[in-house]
């Protein structure tokens, strides 16, 4: 069952479109992300979805509950719409001990003192910040912080929890571990979770479904599998990974598969909608999935190593075939000079 | 959730009585300016006389004149020195700065009646200064009565404005480009006519706008010192209108006060509108990194001794000269200090009643009324507070109404207010009318430190607040006002010496009951009481310095 169904939401600031009609659904137990580039609109729509901006047409409802309805003139202020948010900075209240800033939402939901107190103790011993009940903000770690802000959102069960770049103001470090816990904890609670991030290796991570923005509208959405390993557009392609990209000419398209011919290469991929014999295209490959080759062979190119670097786990190798740059994983340093590399038919997409 | 209807009401309530406290004066001078006779006279009738009759007035243009020439003056004399003296303040090594900043900002804390009153017993033609140097010299070489003084007293006493301005430009200017000129081989000199006044322009230009409008707004000072040589500016044309003509002409005040009006308001518009834009261009600056000082080398005592012959001129000279006069039973040439000492001027002002009742308005008005003064300030703040509609921009425009209308005038239209609204009349001889003319007067003012406390509250923390089920007056109460607590109590400090420092609103509104020692200084001062004058002077800059002491204590920014 679906816990928050958007439906062709737009919204401007003035006269500048924001949100170009999008249209997604967050069911149950699930963790959506709204993943893009700065400006994409991802943001916007997590705090039209929380009541904090303004759409002018389309709808917004929670379970059932329509909170905003273009047409019918709906729009419950943010705080009817029993929602929990967690802000990038997590604005807790500076004023407030971590306690007071957890049993603020069941104060305002008029619920007795002694449960108040249970449940924000309940919260606490989930988020192990017991023992920090009455600290006040700053005398937090941003580890700590952003999990105050995040019972903070939880505390009164909202149906969906709005993440906006919630891991974000943590150092690279603290982020690969939080985001595991996070994780755990969105699952060992069944909390229905929508995450705006721009990272995508985040997105891929944490979540059951990926929603990529561009420019205010939907590029594509699916599963991380299916984001990273069968990108419909150039734009979705280009965005969940490291790629190399050689741009030449569509010269034959058969049984799904298409042929690019550019300077110094003929190479077989899979065709991508946009692909139109003839015209111009792109062809693009996972830097992981480039194969040092040892001789010539089907969907291989020969190209001449520019310059390596030692990545502490990996090489990788900079290599130039004509104007276009190749860069491929290897297990050990190459000499210079020319080499083959494999391009597999299967992990190439023309576009 | 409360019902949306309701939730309004404070709100729509609060724009309305601050429309009415805000409106009523304006509106009624302009209707009594389009009389022939005063309001309450039978025999008025509408009509442009009372215009026809200053504008055929050759004294109304000398004055208008002579405004022109004193604000234009202030301006080329605070400007450039201002702007330097910023310049020397924020990025030089001269040496005592943490001593000089809190004292350059004294002149703006004086009552202007206070000052005024203090050159001339400190340097008027049997003034102080003036005695001691012909005793040494033979003769002192300067006269304080001249258009000349009063425009170069004013501007000199006018520094501190340009220089906030300025010097908050300069800490916002990152210090990054003023390095990369010094690395290209810049002097500091050069750095500060090339770099960093030219980045700070519109905070200059802003400032001499500013200037330019208080030197219209100028009253104690000319009324102290243009008097002996009849030099009139147009608040104290407006002012002696009643003496010239001998009956209560309301409608020529009134068509004055609109003519000063018309000057005033657009230059509050121009201000609003250059403050805009010099915000746009702060967007655009350079890493504001900690800097090395520029060293001044042996410019250093040059720049210390031009700072301290300005602080000697623009605050030890008015103030000794008042501290002297309230201790001497009198001065002239050939009196010797030590034998005229005396306490008497305090003591009489112990038994006029009167006078204690000022002392204990003034000290009321200032704690009481700046406190519900600033709980005012902040419901209209919070009317306002995050929301971009009609209304906000209403009270945005709202507030600047009372800027554009010096004290002088604003304190004439709430006494016809108060005579106008039969039901109001009652109340005029009491201390409110006094505390509502004040806190409508320095509403743009109060605003201003209010909404610079709510904009220091993060927009998250009250979004958060909203996410997790407050309503806006929830938000407000529970989550806003505990944050912007400080701020408050630094306004109320703020708001209480500028009420204590006021003296021209009170003017009109001066009636047993009402006394408060600003105004009752100036109607002092035109019965020639200058005995109790100095000690009502001096018990006025004690009141200030006390507000100025905790202030300073507390660490609170005496600049808006």
């Amino acid at each position: 069952m679906a816990e928050l169904t958007v439906d062709d939401l737009h919204l401007a600031y003035g006269d500048n479109p924001i949100l170009k009609g999008v249209s997604m659904t967050l069911d149950r137990g699930e963790v959506v992300s709204l993943l893009g580039p700065s400006g994409s609109g991802k943001t916007t729509l997590l705090r039209a979805v929380a009541g904090l901006e303004q759409p002018h047409r389309g709808t917004i409802r929670i379970g059932d509950k329509p909170v905003f309805d273009g047409a019918a003139r709906t729009d419950i202020p943010a705080e009817g719409r029993n929602l929990g948010l967690v802000f990038q900075s997590y604005a807790l209240w500076p004023h407030k001990t971590v306690f007071e800033n957890i049993a603020y939402g069941l104060k305002l939901r008029r619920i007795g003192g002694a449960e108040v107190g249970e449940r924000v103790r309940h919260v606490l011993e989930q988020l192990s910040l017991a023992p920090l009940a009455e600290r006040y903000p700053h005398q937090l770690s941003g580890g700590q912080q952003q999990r105050v802000a995040l019972g903070r959102a939880l505390v009164y069960n909202p149906p969906v929890i709005l993440l906006d770049e919630p891991l974000s103001n943590l150092d690279a470090k603290l982020r690969e571990e939080a985001r595991a816990w996070l994780r755990e904890l969105i699952v060992r609670m069944q909390l229905s979770a929508l995450c705006v991030t721009h990272d995508q290796s985040e997105a891929l991570a944490m979540s059951d479904r990926i929603l990529l923005l561009n420019n205010g509208r939907i590029e594509q959405q699916g599963t991380p599998e299916e984001m990273y390993g069968n990108p419909l557009t150039l734009f979705t392609a280009d965005f969940m990974g490291s790629n190399n990209r050689l741009a030449g000419r569509v010269a034959e398209i058969r049984d799904g598969a298409a042929r690019l011919d550019g300077e110094g290469f003929a190479l077989w991929g899979l065709a991508r909608p946009s692909a139109r014999i003839g015209a111009d295209g792109t062809a693009m490959i996972r830097l992981e999935r480039i194969r040092l080759a040892d001789g010539p062979g089907d969907n291989r190119v020969e190209a001449s190593l520019t310059t390596s670097m030692y990545l502490g786990d990996k090489w990788e190798h900079l290599f130039a075939l004509g104007p276009a740059r190749l860069r491929a994983y290897g297990d050990r340093p190459l000499a210079a000079g020319a080499h083959w590399l494999h391009l597999p038919r299967e992990s190439l997409w023309v576009f | 959730m409360r019902a949306s209807a309701l939730a309004g009401l404070p709100r729509g309530l609060t724009i309305l009585v601050t429309a009415a406290a805000v409106l009523s004066p304006l509106s009624l001078i302009f209707y009594q300016s389009f009389l022939t006779a005063p309001f309450f006279d039978a025999r008025k009738t509408v009509g442009v006389g009372a215009y026809e009759f200053i504008f055929a007035d050759p004294d109304f243009w000398q004055a208008s004149t002579n405004s022109v020439s004193i604000a234009a003056a202030m301006v080329v004399i605070a400007v450039p020195l201002g702007a330097l003296l910023a310049f020397v303040m924020e990025r030089t090594d001269l040496p005592g700065k943490r001593w000089i900043e809190p004292l350059l900002l004294v002149p703006s804390f004086v009552s202007p009646m206070v000052l005024a009153f203090g050159y001339v017993v400190a340097a008027g033609p049997v003034g102080f200064y003036t005695v001691w140097a012909t005793e040494l010299f033979g003769s002192a070489p300067w006269g304080i009565y001249s258009l000349v003084a009063i425009g170069a007293i004013a501007g000199l006493t006018h520094v501190p404005n340009v220089y906030v301005y300025a010097s908050a430009a300069l800490k916002s200017l990152g210090s990054d480009v003023e390095e990369a000129a010094r690395v290209a081989g810049a002097s500091p000199f050069r750095v500060a006519l090339t770099v960093s006044l030219p980045l700070i322009q519109p905070a200059l230009l802003f400032s001499a706008v500013l200037v330019f409008f208080l030197g219209f707004e100028l009253f104690g000072l000319p009324l102290v010192l243009g008097d002996p040589e009849g030099h009139l500016v147009l608040s104290t044309y407006l002012y002696k209108l009643t003496n010239k003509l001998g009956v209560p002409s309301y409608h020529l005040m009134a068509a004055v006060a609109i003519c000063i009006v018309a000057v005033t308001f657009p230059l509050v518009l121009l201000q609003r509108w250059l403050l805009q834009n010099s915000r746009k261009y702060a967007t655009i600056k350079g890493k504001a990194g900690r800097m090395r000082e520029l060293p001044l080398g042996r410019w250093k005592w040059v720049a210390a001794a031009l700072i301290g012959l300005w602080l000697f001129v623009g605050v030890v000279v008015p103030l000794s000269g008042i501290a002297l006069r309230a201790f001497v039973s009198n001065w002239g040439y050939g009196a010797n200090l030590a034998e005229v000492l005396t306490l008497e001027h305090f003591v009489s002002v112990w038994d006029e009643p009167m006078l204690m009742r000022a002392i204990r308005n003034t000290i009321l008005i200032g704690t009481v009324g700046g406190a519900i003064a600033v709980a005012c300030y902040t419901a209209i703040g919070f009317a306002t507070h995050r929301r971009n509609d009609g209304w906000s921009r209403f009270v945005d425009y709202l507030v600047l109404v009372p800027r554009a209308v010096p004290g002088l005038l604003a304190g004439l239209a709430f006494l016809w207010v108060f005579l106008f609204f039969p039901p109001l009349t009652p109340l005029r001889t009491t201390i409110f009318s006094m505390w509502l003319a004040y806190t409508v007067v320095w509403l743009a003012y109060g605003m201003r430190l209010i909404s610079s406390s709510l904009l220091q509250v993060s927009t998250e923390l009250e979004e958060a607040a909203r996410s997790v089920g407050a309503s806006r007056g929830q938000v407000s109460r529970q989550i806003t006002l505990p944050l912007i607590r400080p701020g408050l109590m630094a306004s109320w400090l703020l708001v209480f010496m500028i009420f204590e420092r006021e003296y021209s609103t009170g003017v009109y509104l001066l009636a047993p009951g009402t006394e408060v020692i600003g105004a009752q200084l100036v109607s002092l001062w035109q019965g020639g009481a200058i005995d109790v004058v100095a000690a009502l002077s001096l018990i006025n800059v004690v009141l200030v310095g006390a507000g100025l002491a905790v202030a300073l204590r507390f660490g609170v920014r005496l600049r808006d």
